[in-house]
C-alpha cells in the first residue's frame, strides 16, 4: 500500500503543480493515450494565456464529457474541417483589440491530413499568427480505426486489413511536412511524446515566432496500433531511434535541424511491439518484402534528412531523453 | 444579456470530477528495492544512498549514510576488494560507478573536517559489553553498541588498535597517518580501550564473562597454518604473515634472491610486492586458485584483484594453478622447488579437494620458500570456548553454541577474511548483542535479491567515463608511498551522478512528465527522492506508463484484480 501522507489533498494538488497544465485530468482517453500527454505537454509550454481551436477528433471527444471540460484555458470546438479557420478568425480578432494572447489549434491527423487540409493551407498561407498542433496517431481513431492518408504504409486499421492480396495500407504514409514547408511559413517541425523537452522546446519556438508554425507530434495508440498502453513511450522513442518517424526542423520550409540517431535500430523493433504490423512477421515473401519494404523507407528517412549521428551529442536520440537526478533534465 | 444555450458552454467545472481511476486493472506504487551494491558489500552499506547524497552535494549526510554501516571508510576505501563494484548495475551498461573512490574521499573529508559520529554517549546504566580484538571486527561491534546505546569496552594484546590493519597492512596500500587517524576518531567517539591486555595473560575468559553479561571474541587469526611439502620443512623456515608483520613494525626485511611464496591470498601478494620493494632478484607466488580475469571465476585468487594486477605490473610472477610437490635440497640450503598443476576439483558432491596431475612437474630455482596459505586462531587463552578450534563457531548472528552470551566475528571465525567482512560481522554481532541483553531474538535478516539490470529502463541514461583514481606507475612505486590517489570532489560528484539509483527513486519527474493522466502530482519542496511525488488514485487509470519509463525501477504495477 502507498503510504498515506498526511494533510496532503491530491485534489488541491492538482492545481499546485509547479507547471502550468492546461488539461485536467479526469479525460476519457484510454490508458496510456499518447495524445492526451502529448496535448498535456503542449499546454505546459504555451501557459495559461491562450486560447484552443480543437478540430473533431479524440482529443475534443475525451476531453469535453458533458457538463464537464477538461480545459483549463479558452477552447473552441466547431467542426472537423474548419479548425484553421476558426483560429485564423480568433487571431484576426485578438489582433484588431491589441491582444497578445496565443492562439493554438490542435487536430489530430484525420483533420490535418486529410479533412482540414484546406482551411490549414489557407490560414499557413494568409500567414496567420497561429501555432498548429497536429496529434499524429496514424489514423481515425475517434471512429473505430479507419485509415487515413498518414497511416504508415503496410500497416492494418480496420479499412485497410491484411487480406488476400494486400498486407495492410497499399499507400505510402502522406509526406504532409513537405506540403507544410511548401508554404514557406517561418517554422515547421515534428516532435513526439518520447522525447518531452525537444516537445516543449518546439512548441515555445513555435510560439515565439511572428507567424505561423507548424507542429506534428508523434502520438502512439495503444488501442488503434495494437500494443500495451504502458509502453506507450517506448513505441514512440522506437520511431525515432529507427528512422520511422525523423525528427526535424523547418524554417520557411528549408530543413534547419535535425534530431539525430545515435545508435540507429532496426525498424522490425519498433513494429513488432505492435499489432497493426503483426502480419509482416508472418512467414511469407509477401511478408519479408513489406518488411523489407518498411525498413527502407526508414533507411530512406535517414539519407534524405541526414539522420545517421557521427559521434554522440546530448540532443541526440540517446542523449535528449538522459535524466538528471533531481529532475534537471526539465529545468 | 446573451443567453447560451445548453449545448454552447460547458460548465465552469473541471473534468476532474469524473474519476477515471475505476477503469483501473492495476495500480502503480512505489516499490523501494534494493541495489546490488547494497546486497553485495559484506560491511552492509548502502552506496546508493550515499551516493545520492554527494549526487545532491551534501557530502556530511552522505558520509552519515556510509557510518550508519561502516565506521572506517577511509580504510576500507583504500583496502577492501569493493564486491560493491563487482555487483554494480552499471558495470553491465559501461563501467561500474567508483564507489570505493567515493568512499575513501568522504572518509577522509571527515577527518580532515573533524565531523563527529552519529552516535551519542551511553547513559550512565546503560549496559557494557566486553569485546576482545581492536582489528576491523572489533571496532565495529563497539561502535555499533555504542550507536545502540550499549557501553563498549575494548580490550586488546597490542598497545594501538588495529589489528591486522596496523600490525600486516603495508603503507603503500594504507598510509598509517590514515590508520591512525580514523581510528583514533572512532575510538574517541565513545569506546573504553584497554590497550595491552591479552586474553590468558593479563586477563581471563572468565573474568570478562563474570563482568560483562555479553563479550564479543575478535582475537583475528594470528598464528600461521603449518606448511610443509611432502612432510618436508627447511630449517629455520619463515612464515608470510610473521615477515609481514616484522617487516611493518620494522620497516625492513633482509632479503636476497629469489623467493617463492605460497599461497594465494592478500598475505602472500602483500609480501610477494614488499620482497619486491625489498630488492629480491625475483619473487614467485604460487597458487593453487586462479588469476581473476575480467569475468568471475569461481577458483579466483582471494586476493584483492587490484592488488594482483599491481603486483605483476611490479614484476610478481604468479604460477597459478600451481602447487609444490617437493622441496629440493641441497643439505641445509633450499635449491629449488618442484612445482606441479594443481587445481580444487569438486570431490562427488563432499566438499572439494586438490588434485595434483603426474606429469606436469617443473622446477623452479628458488632461494627461499615462504608459505602464506592462511592463519588461524591463536587459541591460547580462548581454550574454555573455541572447542575444537582452530577457528570459533558462530552461528549467522555470530553466537557460540553453547556459550550464551559470547559472539565471535572477524578472521577468527575462519570465513573469507576480509576488512569489509569483518565490520559486516561487528555489526550483525552489535545487533545480537543487543537483543541478547533485552532478552529478545536476533532480528533475522532476510536473503535479499538485488534489483536486477533488465529492471531499470536504460534509455534515460547515457555513457559516461568513470572517473579514474592516479595510480603511480610500476617504476614510481616504493613500498612507502601509497599508490592509489583519491579523485576530485568533482569526480566524486560526476561519479554520483552516474549511478542508476537501482530500486530507489531518483526524482527525475520520468513519472510525473509523463502520466497522461495527470495521476503523478509533485509535492512541492519535498526532497529529490521517493517523498516528492504521490499517486492520485482517484484519476490513475492504470496504464503503466510510469512504472515501465522509471529509469530506477522504482515503481511497480500491482494488480487490482
Amino acid at each position: 500500500m502507498e503510504p498515506k501522507r498526511e494533510g496532503i489533498s491530491v485534489a488541491a494538488l492538482h492545481h499546485q503543480q509547479p507547471a502550468f497544465r492546461g488539461l485536467d485530468a479526469g479525460h476519457m482517453a484510454c490508458p496510456g493515450c499518447g495524445q492526451a500527454l502529448g496535448a498535456r505537454l503542449v499546454t505546459e509550454a504555451i501557459g495559461p494565456d491562450a486560447i484552443i481551436a480543437n478540430a473533431t477528433g479524440c482529443l475534443e471527444v475525451f476531453t469535453s464529457m458533458w457538463p464537464r471540460s477538461s480545459w483549463r484555458v479558452p477552447w473552441i470546438h466547431s467542426l472537423f474541417e474548419n479548425a484553421p479557420a476558426v483560429a485564423s478568425g480568433i487571431e484576426a480578432a485578438l489582433k484588431a483589440q491589441g491582444r497578445q494572447t496565443k492562439v493554438v489549434v490542435m487536430g489530430g491527423d484525420g483533420g490535418t491530413f486529410d479533412i482540414g487540409l484546406q482551411s490549414l493551407s489557407g490560414m499557413l498561407e494568409r500567414n496567420h499568427n497561429v501555432l498548429y498542433v497536429c496529434f499524429d496517431n496514424e489514423a481515425y481513431m475517434n471512429t473505430g480505426v479507419q485509415r487515413s492518408s498518414s497511416t504508415p504504409h503496410a500497416a492494418m486499421t480496420t479499412t485497410s486489413p491484411r487480406g488476400e492480396t494486400r498486407m495492410g495500407k497499399r499507400h505510402l504514409k502522406k509526406d504532409l511536412l513537405a506540403i507544410i514547408g511548401a508554404h514557406r511559413i517561418p517554422y515547421a517541425a515534428t516532435a513526439t511524446v518520447a522525447y518531452p523537452s525537444d516537445l516543449r522546446a518546439k512548441v515555445r519556438r513555435g510560439i515565439e515566432i511572428e507567424g505561423a508554425a507548424f507542429l506534428l507530434v508523434h502520438s502512439p495508440c495503444p488501442l488503434g496500433w495494437g500494443h500495451d498502453g504502458a509502453d506507450s513511450i517506448e513505441v514512440a522513442r522506437l520511431a525515432v531511434q529507427t528512422g520511422f518517424f525523423p525528427i526535424v526542423e523547418m524554417e520557411r520550409g528549408v530543413v534547419a535541424g535535425v534530431m539525430k540517431i545515435r545508435e540507429v535500430r532496426p525498424v522490425a523493433d519498433y513494429l513488432r511491439l505492435q499489432d497493426r504490423f503483426q502480419h509482416l512477421f508472418e512467414d511469407s515473401r509477401e511478408a519479408r518484402e513489406e518488411l523489407q519494404h518498411l525498413q527502407e523507407l526508414a533507411d530512406h528517412n535517414i539519407e534524405v534528412y541526414g539522420l545517421r549521428a557521427d559521434e554522440p551529442h546530448p540532443r541526440d536520440s540517446e542523449g535528449a531523453d538522459t535524466v538528471r537526478r533531481g529532475g534537471m533534465r526539465w529545468s | 444579456m446573451t443567453t447560451m444555450t445548453r449545448g454552447g458552454f460547458a460548465s465552469a467545472a473541471s473534468s476532474l470530477e469524473f474519476n477515471t481511476g475505476g477503469w483501473r486493472l492495476a495500480r502503480p506504487e512505489h516499490r523501494g528495492r534494493h541495489a546490488p551494491c547494497e546486497t553485495s558489500c559484506p560491511a552492509g552499506e548502502n552506496p546508493r544512498a550515499y551516493l545520492g547524497a554527494a549526487a545532491d552535494g551534501d557530502l556530511r549526510a552522505a558520509w552519515e549514510k556510509l557510518v550508519e554501516a561502516n565506521p572506517l571508510p577511509a580504510i576500507t576505501g583504500r583496502v577492501c576488494h569493493h564486491p560493491c563494484e563487482t555487483g554494480c548495475n552499471r558495470g553491465q551498461y559501461d563501467e561500474p560507478i567508483a564507489i570505493h573512490s567515493i568512499e575513501r574521499f568522504l572518509g577522509d573529508r571527515a577527518i580532515e573536517a573533524g565531523w563527529d559520529y552519529p552516535v551519542g554517549a551511553p547513559g550512565g546504566d546503560a549496559p557494557a559489553a566486553a569485546i576482545v580484538g581492536a582489528g576491523p571486527a572489533g571496532l565495529s561491534a563497539a561502535y555499533h553498541l555504542l550507536k545502540r546505546g550499549i557501553k563498549p569496552v575494548l580490550f586488546d594484546a597490542q598497545p594501538a588498535a588495529g589489528g591486522l590493519l596496523r600490525s600486516a597492512l603495508p603503507p603503500y596500500r594504507l598510509p598509517r597517518t590514515i590508520l591512525d587517524r580514523e581510528i583514533e576518531r572512532v575510538i574517541a567517539a565513545g569506546i573504553d580501550f584497554r590497550p595491552d591486555k591479552r586474553i590468558g595473560r593479563d586477563i581471563s575468559i572468565e573474568e570478562l564473562r563474570a563482568d560483562y553479561r555479553a563479550v564479543f571474541l575478535a582475537p583475528g587469526a594470528e598464528r600461521p597454518r603449518r606448511w610443509s611439502a611432502d612432510g618436508a620443512e627447511p630449517a629455520r623456515m619463515r612464515y608470510g604473515l610473521d615477515l609481514l608483520k616484522s617487516w611493518t613494525s620494522v620497516g625492513d626485511l633482509p632479503v636476497k634472491g629469489k623467493i617463492a611464496i605460497v599461497g594465494g591470498g592478500n598475505t602472500a601478494i602483500d609480501l610477494a610486492r614488499v620482497l619486491k620493494f625489498a630488492g629480491a632478484t625475483e619473487v614467485h607466488v604460487i597458487t593453487f586458485q586462479a588469476l581473476p580475469g575480467a569475468a568471475a571465476v569461481p577458483d579466483a585468487m582471494s586476493a584483492v584483484a587490484r592488488e594482483i594486477r599491481q603486483a605483476v605490473e611490479e614484476g610478481v610472477i604468479i604460477h597459478d594453478h600451481r602447487g609444490i610437490r617437493r622441496l629440493i635440497m641441497r643439505g641445509e640450503k633450499l635449491e629449488a622447488v618442484e612445482m606441479v598443476h594443481m587445481r580444487e576439483m569438486d570431490d562427488s558432491g563432499r566438499g572439494r579437494r586438490l588434485v595434483a596431475f603426474e606429469g606436469t612437474e617443473t622446477i623452479l630455482k628458488a632461494d627461499e620458500v615462504i608459505p602464506a596459505i592462511g592463519q588461524e586462531v591463536n587459541s591460547a587463552g580462548f581454550e574454555s570456548v573455541i572447542g575444537r578450534g582452530p577457528f570459533f563457531h558462530a552461528d549467522r548472528f555470530g553466537r557460540l553454541a553453547d556459550h550464551a552470551g559470547i559472539f565471535a566475528g572477524g578472521d577468527a571465525c575462519g570465513a573469507a577474511g576480509t576488512v569489509s567482512g569483518a565490520i559486516g560481522d561487528g555489526r550483525r554481532a552489535a545487533r545480537a548483542i543487543e537483543a541478547y541483553l533485552r532478552g529478545t531474538a536476533p532480528p533475522e535478516q532476510a536473503v535479499i535479491e538485488p534489483i536486477a539490470y533488465r529492471h531499470l529502463n536504460l534509455s534515460y541514461f547515457d555513457h559516461a567515463p568513470r572517473a579514474a583514481a592516479p595510480i603511480l606507475s610500476a617504476s614510481e612505486r616504493s613500498a612507502g608511498n601509497e599508490i592509489e590517489s583519491s579523485i576530485s570532489q568533482a569526480g566524486v560528484h560526476a561519479e554520483a551522478e552516474r549511478c542508476f539509483s537501482c530500486g530507489e527513486c531518483m526524482a527525475c519527474d520520468n513519472c510525473w512528465t509523463l502520466c497522461p493522466d495527470n495521476s503523478v502530482l509533485k509535492l512541492a519542496g519535498a526532497p529529490p527522492g521517493r517523498d516528492r511525488y504521490v499517486f492520485d488514485y482517484e484519476h490513475c487509470k492504470g496504464c503503466g506508463i510510469c512504472a515501465h519509463e522509471c529509469p530506477a525501477g522504482f515503481i511497480m504495477m500491482i494488480d487490482e484484480n
